[in-house]
């Protein structure tokens, strides 16, 4: 165990070592006038801007804008899709009346919803939800549908066997049954909402981390669009490893 | 005593039949079957493998419907899936994402009993199959054995008319078995219920049953119907006794030409 420990500890200096090396050679290369600033800004420029715009108050700003569009859009999408996945597994009669909608939606790009999005919303926070919802939603289902199917049937007759009703067979066996799968399927959706958001955000907002980048390419700020892309990697890496942590938990069976 | 009850059979199959579509045609899986049962009977039927065995089971659970015939269930027509006869499946199909406790309490939340009332039957049953102490493992944490038990009280603890077992014990090591098989018969003497059970092992038939039903091959019908009249408890000496060995051979013989036969239709 002590063995596999410090190994384990071992990689991650050498992750931890390479890192601060990139760092150094990237600012080094910076300093000797190797690469234009305008060009490239070095890592102590992107963080100079960071702390500037700490001071300004609008740093968290645009990843609280984001980040919240995100959730709400991946919520809302995510609370349909469950239980309409959930019901359209089980019926094979509803799937089939809802296919070719499914079909036709799906393969849509979020960003192709853009358009007409602005359209019917105008620049709004209803209009960045939508573009999250609708860049996740037919996937999501999609998924939902997929997972329920991969549930042995024998559990389901052995639900019936002891008195469960259809109701009680989606709650009980097919909803837990899917679980593990769903929150895979989560897991992969979120990052998709996340690409919908920043592409609408490029398109049109005041603020969020899309917009951010995309309006200080008007003002050649090399350093802000860096600081940017960090702040969307971080983001996504945190919310990432908070579902993680939580799937632990609704899967306890799994353990 | 109880005289309509012993008019009535527990189970009453009336001339069924079962033909399943297949990509190769129609399979007769089962040919103008009849039987009864009366309660507080211990059937077990033996046969080949594809002769109809389960799909017998899955007709009187309600999970198919014959395409001919009827099955009764204490006089009424058997419509659908029906909690009175209780299943329990080879695999032993417990919910992965439900503790011991709350996987035996399965039926009786379906029930809509309280939760407190459900809670002291499951412990009951749990304790019953020996799992005292294991109310909270999933089943991932148990072996094959235990888990069977599991399934054995949470059919048990809905308080079934008839337990329906289908090849319980077939995936399990030849001790776990015996365990089982001795647990089983105990759980019959004290709770009386009527079991139909399934298995292709003649030992287990002699051991357990008080009827045995010998199974054609496909299509599956009745090759012979035996009443078992070993004494009880069937401890080693019967298992020495000469009515055991008649008893053995007679089936034997059956079971053997009827396994010939169905090796012969796979090989058609």
């Amino acid at each position: 165990m002590r063995g596999k420990k410090s190994q384990v500890t071992r990689y991650a200096y050498i992750s931890v070592a390479s890192f601060v090396l990139i760092m150094v050679l990237w600012e080094a290369f910076c300093r000797l006038g190797f690469i234009e600033p305008i060009f490239l800004p070095s890592p102590s420029q992107i963080f100079s801007r960071a702390l500037k715009m700490y001071d300004q108050g609008t740093l968290f700003l645009h990843v609280i804008a984001s980040t919240r569009r995100v959730m709400v859009g991946f919520m809302v999408s995510s609370l349909v899709a469950i239980p309409v996945g959930l019901f359209l597994g089980s019926s094979r009669f509803f799937k089939a009346i809802f296919d070719p909608v499914i079909s036709l939606l799906r393969p849509l790009p979020s960003m192709s919803w853009i358009p007409i999005s602005l359209l019917w919303l105008g620049i709004s926070e209803t209009q960045k939800y939508s573009i999250v919802f609708m860049g996740s939603f037919a996937p999501s289902l999609l998924y939902i549908i997929e997972s329920t199917r991969n549930i042995d049937p024998i559990l389901i007759r052995a639900a019936e066997n002891l008195g469960a009703t259809k109701r009680d067979v989606i709650k009980e066996v097919i909803l837990p049954g899917a679980m593990p799968q769903i929150i895979a399927g989560l897991k992969v959706m979120l990052g998709i909402a996340w690409t919908c958001i920043i592409s609408a955000e490029l398109v049109a907002a005041q603020e969020g981390l899309g917009f951010l980048i995309m309006n200080a390419k008007e003002y050649f700020q090399t350093d802000t669009i860096f600081l940017g892309m960090l702040l969307i990697s971080l983001t996504v890496i945190i919310i990432d490893v908070t579902f993680r942590r939580i799937e632990g938990r609704l899967l306890p069976w799994t353990r | 005593m109880d005289k309509v009850g012993s008019v009535i059979p527990e189970i009453e199959v009336r001339g069924i039949s079962k033909i399943f579509d297949t990509k190769e045609g129609d399979v007769v899986a089962i040919k103008d079957m009849s039987f009864s049962i009366q309660g507080g009977e211990f059937l077990v039927i033996v046969g080949a493998s594809g002769c109809g065995k389960t799909t017998l089971l899955d007709l009187i659970a309600g999970f198919t419907r014959p395409n001919t015939g009827q099955i009764l269930l204490q006089g009424r027509d058997v419509s659908g899936v029906n909690p009175q006869c209780g299943m329990i499946f080879q695999q032993y199909a417990l919910f992965p994402w439900k503790t011991v406790q709350e996987n035996v309490e399965f039926g009786l939340k379906m029930k809509r009993m309280p939760k407190s009332e459900r809670k002291t039957i499951g412990k009951e049953f749990i304790e019953l199959v020996g799992l005292k102490g294991f109310e909270n493992s999933y089943p991932k944490a148990l072996s094959g054995g235990m888990k069977q038990r599991v399934s054995i009280a949470r059919a048990l603890a809905n308080d079934p008319k008839v337990m329906l077992l289908d090849e319980p014990f077939a995936a399990l090591d030849a001790m776990t078995r015996q365990v089982l098989q001795e647990q089983l018969a105990r759980i019959y003497e004290k709770h009386k219920k009527t079991i139909i059970f399934i298995t292709h092992s003649i030992d287990e038939a002699l051991l357990l049953s008080s009827r045995i039903i010998i199974m054609t091959a496909r299509p599956g019908r009745i090759a012979q119907d035996i009443a078992n009249d070993l004494p009880h408890p069937r401890n080693a000496s019967v298992e020495l006794s000469a009515r055991y060995t008649e008893l053995k051979r007679e089936i034997w013989d059956t079971v053997q030409a009827e396994v010939l036969k169905s090796m012969e239709l796979e090989a058609d």
